[in-house]
């Protein structure tokens, strides 16, 4: 069953055909990594799924119930992080997790029961749970991603986009996140991910290939196709083995 | 011989100092304390600011102008004369350009200085007492060449005495109230203003402490309680909205003298028409002079 | 905890006022009860003014900074100042060259001239900046429409120097012709301000991560920035317009209220107005009471206060950080 659809895509930023004739299928309940070099679109790709970017072409939602989601729906629906997000210092982490709730939210009441447990959950579910009452301009560059992790996670969407997650995350906290997204496919959300971790994203489910605008290819993690497609855009630079029951990317030295 | 020598001294002393007197026949110092000289009395004359324009038309020597600000607008003849912009930032160039003997302005340091470097000889000259227009009056008469400051001097303070004698015995003691701007900015006793009023014979309810033209507190006008209330055309329809104002004597029996466009110039200039400035403010007072 | 603290300060500023006097520094009331009634008249409506219009700045500085999302951000930066002191200067001088002008302006008032310039100046902005999309270009168009008008100012005053006193007390601030109409103007659109304001608060919160985090939080960022750029503007316009330009007041009382507490911007609006009312209230009384009885420019102590307390702040943190934990 899908849960995002793409018919032709195509998006123009200034002079330049930043996406061409992007047709694919995101499964539901399922881990999508979209890979490729750098200035290859996999940001504008995210964006034009999330609903941020204007585009030429259609994105649907087939998972979803309502023909013309209302703005609200849709946010409440699928929820979307940012690469290297500033700002939002003044305010305290758990504040910070709480903003996830604002689709929720209406708008002359204060946080709910229901607002504080989601909080909660998604705050321990990225151990930031610890430093909630901390200023967010006070943490360190991985706290702080964990914060904005747990701030995604609070909308506790269907789907969850998730652009460059891993910036500023040490190893154990690498794993730990790997966690969280294993969970989040377990309760049949689905999850896509923006990542520059070759090896990390050779754990997912799925692999979109990206290069120049266009996907190279779409597929499996295991199969031996995607592993050349990948090979191949990267200029032929790694080599993709299986090591200790995993796909790892080697650097060709 | 000894006395000889003495002698031929004493010649070559008188002889030296008749020598620099006439080489500087005029001395006249000024605001700063500096002493300008000058080999003749000034002919070609700048004036920056409107005060010491009249003045200078005062003592009969009105041709002598070549060049004043913007603001100097009496007599009406200066119209004609070159306007060199406002008195605090006044064209250099243009000053320059008309070769004055001297330039009469009020302190502005820059222009000072530049005028000063560039050759210009500069008189700062700044009346804001009664005293103070006497000495400007001698100082410009000196620099002029002229006489008659004196005389001007008795006829300005003659006006003001025939004014203050018009006022009835019964208004002394009067309190009144001079608002020179919205703020509340007041003329208490130590201004020029001040001082005419007081020779009127009235009560100035801002003291001389205050200084000359304090910012005051509108609470305290009301405390006060002024009998009449001196104001500017534009002011005067907001006296009534002003909150708490509505006690005040002067605004309950509706003693407020409106000081309209044109008679602004007269009052508001420490010059030589302060006898008329005078006559306006006894007019009103005795108009309104309907004291209990 | 602190927010009752900081209500608390605003009480006693509120009760000091109202007990100094404008020439006795200590209000004594017993003798002459007649005369209690006449300084009530003044003082009392003079001191909830300076409250109102410090609430209405603290309010506009903390939307504006988090509007533009810039902690140098004050309430004037959409060109309100020069647009409010050109009204009044045009007015000011209308009257001296044209009695008949006079007329009408005596019925608009100062403060009406004040309002009206403060709303051209900023529609001026809006429409230069093409609408509410972009806050640089807004940010752009507000210093332009700022210096533009600011020069248009100067120009007029060229016409008639004689007005450049009563500008002084306008471009200064003061509170002295504040009465009951003004504080009840004032009062109103402090409430009006609040109630629409404060439950927007979270566009704010959700601005601070970013546009695009606000959007895909479902925020309908066009619309709501419109509203909240009105609400700036009518409390802008309607301090402006009763006490003159008071600096400082706008861009320090959020700094204040964040060093103190953490809060999200639905709160901060509030505390900020709060730390704002604090802020002017305390400079009015000190202007009314250093100098008895002639008073200092509010504008000028507001700077003072706002401006010694923020730097005493900024060395006690570079203290605190420089020996502690980063």
């Amino acid at each position: 069953m899908n849960s995002i659809c793409t018919q032709d895509l195509a998006v123009v930023l200034g002079h330049k055909e930043v996406l061409r004739h992007i047709n694919i299928q995101i499964k539901k309940g399922m881990w999508t990594s979209i890979v490729g070099p750098n200035g290859s679109g996999k940001t504008t790709l995210l964006k034009v799924l999330a609903g941020l970017q204007a585009c030429k072409g259609a994105v649907t939602f087939p998972g979803f119930d309502t023909q013309h989601p209302s703005r609200l729906q849709k946010a409440q629906y699928l929820a979307w992080m940012g690469q290297e997000q500033a700002g939002g210092d003044e305010l305290s982490v758990y504040d910070v997790a709480m903003l996830g709730r604002i689709p929720h939210r209406s708008w002359l009441s204060a946080p709910s029961q229901k607002d504080h447990q989601a909080v909660k959950k998604a705050l321990q579910m990225t151990h930031a749970w610890d430093c909630r009452y901390r200023r967010l301009g006070e943490l360190s560059g991985g706290e702080r991603q964990r914060v904005l992790l747990a701030r995604v996670l609070a909308v506790e969407s269907e789907i969850v986009l998730m652009d460059e997650p891993l910036s500023h995350l040490d190893p154990p906290h690498q794993v730990d996140w790997l966690h969280l997204v294993k969970q989040l496919v377990a309760e049949h959300k689905t999850v896509v991910s923006v990542l520059h971790e070759v090896s990390m994203a050779l754990l997912s489910d799925e692999i979109l290939v990206m290069d120049q605008g266009q996907i190279r290819h779409q597929g499996l993690v295991s199969d031996r196709l995607t592993h050349q497609a990948i090979e191949r855009v990267f200029g032929n630079r790694i080599q993709i083995q299986h090591v200790a029951q995993r796909w790892v990317a080697l650097p060709l030295i | 011989m000894n006395l000889s020598r003495i002698m031929k001294q004493l010649m070559l002393c008188c002889l030296g100092l008749l020598a620099s007197s006439a080489l500087f026949a005029l001395q006249v110092s000024d605001d700063r304390g500096m002493t300008l000289d000058l080999p003749s009395p000034a002919k070609r004359v700048v004036s920056l600011l409107p005060s010491l324009s009249e003045m200078v038309c005062a003592l009969h020597a009105c041709d002598r102008l070549v060049g004043v600000d913007r603001n100097s607008n009496f007599p009406l003849t200066l119209k004609n004369v070159t306007s060199l912009g406002s008195g605090l930032d006044p064209n250099i160039e243009a000053i320059v350009v008309l070769k004055p003997d001297v330039v009469v302005m009020s302190h502005a340091h820059r222009a000072v200085e530049r005028l000063n470097s560039l050759g210009v000889k500069v008189l700062v000259l700044e009346p804001k007492t009664h005293a103070d227009v006497e000495r400007v009056l001698q100082s410009l008469a000196t620099l002029l060449g002229v006489e008659g400051a004196q005389k001007l001097w008795r006829s300005i303070d003659a006006e003001i005495n025939d004014s203050a004698n018009s006022m009835p015995l019964k208004s002394k003691g009067a309190r009144v109230y001079f608002e020179v701007n919205r703020g509340p900015y007041a003329a208490s006793e130590s201004s020029f203003i001040g001082e005419i009023l007081s020779r009127l014979g009235t009560k100035n309810i801002i003291p001389a402490s205050l200084g000359p033209f304090p910012l005051v507190n509108p609470e305290f006008i009301v405390k006060a309680n002024p009998e009449v209330i001196f104001i500017t055309a534009q002011e005067a329809s907001t006296l009534s909205s002003r909150p708490g104002w509505g006690r005040i004597n002067a605004i309950q029996n509706k003693h407020v003298c409106v000081i309209a466009n044109h008679e602004e110039d007269i009052i508001a200039r420490p010059g030589p028409r302060m006898g008329q400035a005078a006559a306006i403010l006894a007019h009103c007072l005795l108009i309104h002079g309907r004291f209990e | 905890m602190l927010l009752l603290l900081t209500l608390c300060l605003v009480v006693l500023y509120w009760g000091v006022s109202v007990g100094s006097a404008g020439f006795v520094n200590i209000g004594s009331m017993p003798n002459e009860p007649g005369l209690a009634a006449i300084v009530f008249d003044i003082r009392l409506p003079r001191t909830l003014g300076a409250l109102c219009c410090g609430a209405l700045l603290g309010l506009s500085g903390a939307l504006a900074q988090g509007l533009f999302r810039n902690p140098l951000a004050d309430p004037y930066l959409l060109g309100s100042a020069s647009g409010a002191t050109l009204g009044v200067a045009a007015a000011l001088v209308a009257f001296r060259v044209s009695p008949s002008a006079g007329h009408w302006l005596a019925r608009l008032g100062l403060t009406g001239a004040a309002f009206i310039g403060a709303m051209v100046a900023v529609l001026l902005t809006l429409a230069l900046a093409r609408g509410f999309q972009h806050t640089f270009r807004l940010l752009l168009c507000g210093i332009v429409v700022g210096v533009v008008l600011g020069a248009l100012c100067s120009l007029t005053l060229l016409l008639d120097p004689q007005v450049l006193q009563s500008m002084q007390t306008f471009m200064l601030g003061s509170t002295s012709y504040v009465g009951w109409n003004s504080v009840i103007m004032m009062a109103i659109g402090w409430l009006v301000c609040i109630v629409i304001a404060v439950p927007l608060g979270r566009l704010l919160d959700g601005l601070s991560l970013g546009e695009s985090t606000a959007i895909s939080l479902g925020l309908n960022i066009g619309f709501l920035r419109a509203v909240l750029v009105c609400v700036l503007a009518l409390a802008v316009g309607l301090s402006v317009a009763q006490t003159g330009l008071i600096a400082f007041v706008g861009l320090a009382s959020p700094h204040l209220v964040r060093s103190m507490v953490k809060v999200t911007h639905a709160h901060l609006l509030l505390i900020s107005s709060v730390m704002g009312a604090a802020l002017l209230g305390a400079a009015d009384v000190l202007a009314r009471c250093l100098l008895a009885p002639r008073e200092l420019p509010v504008g000028v102590l507001t700077a003072v206060l706002g401006g010694g307390y923020l730097l005493w702040l900024m060395q006690k943190r570079q203290f605190s950080s420089t020996g502690g934990e980063s």
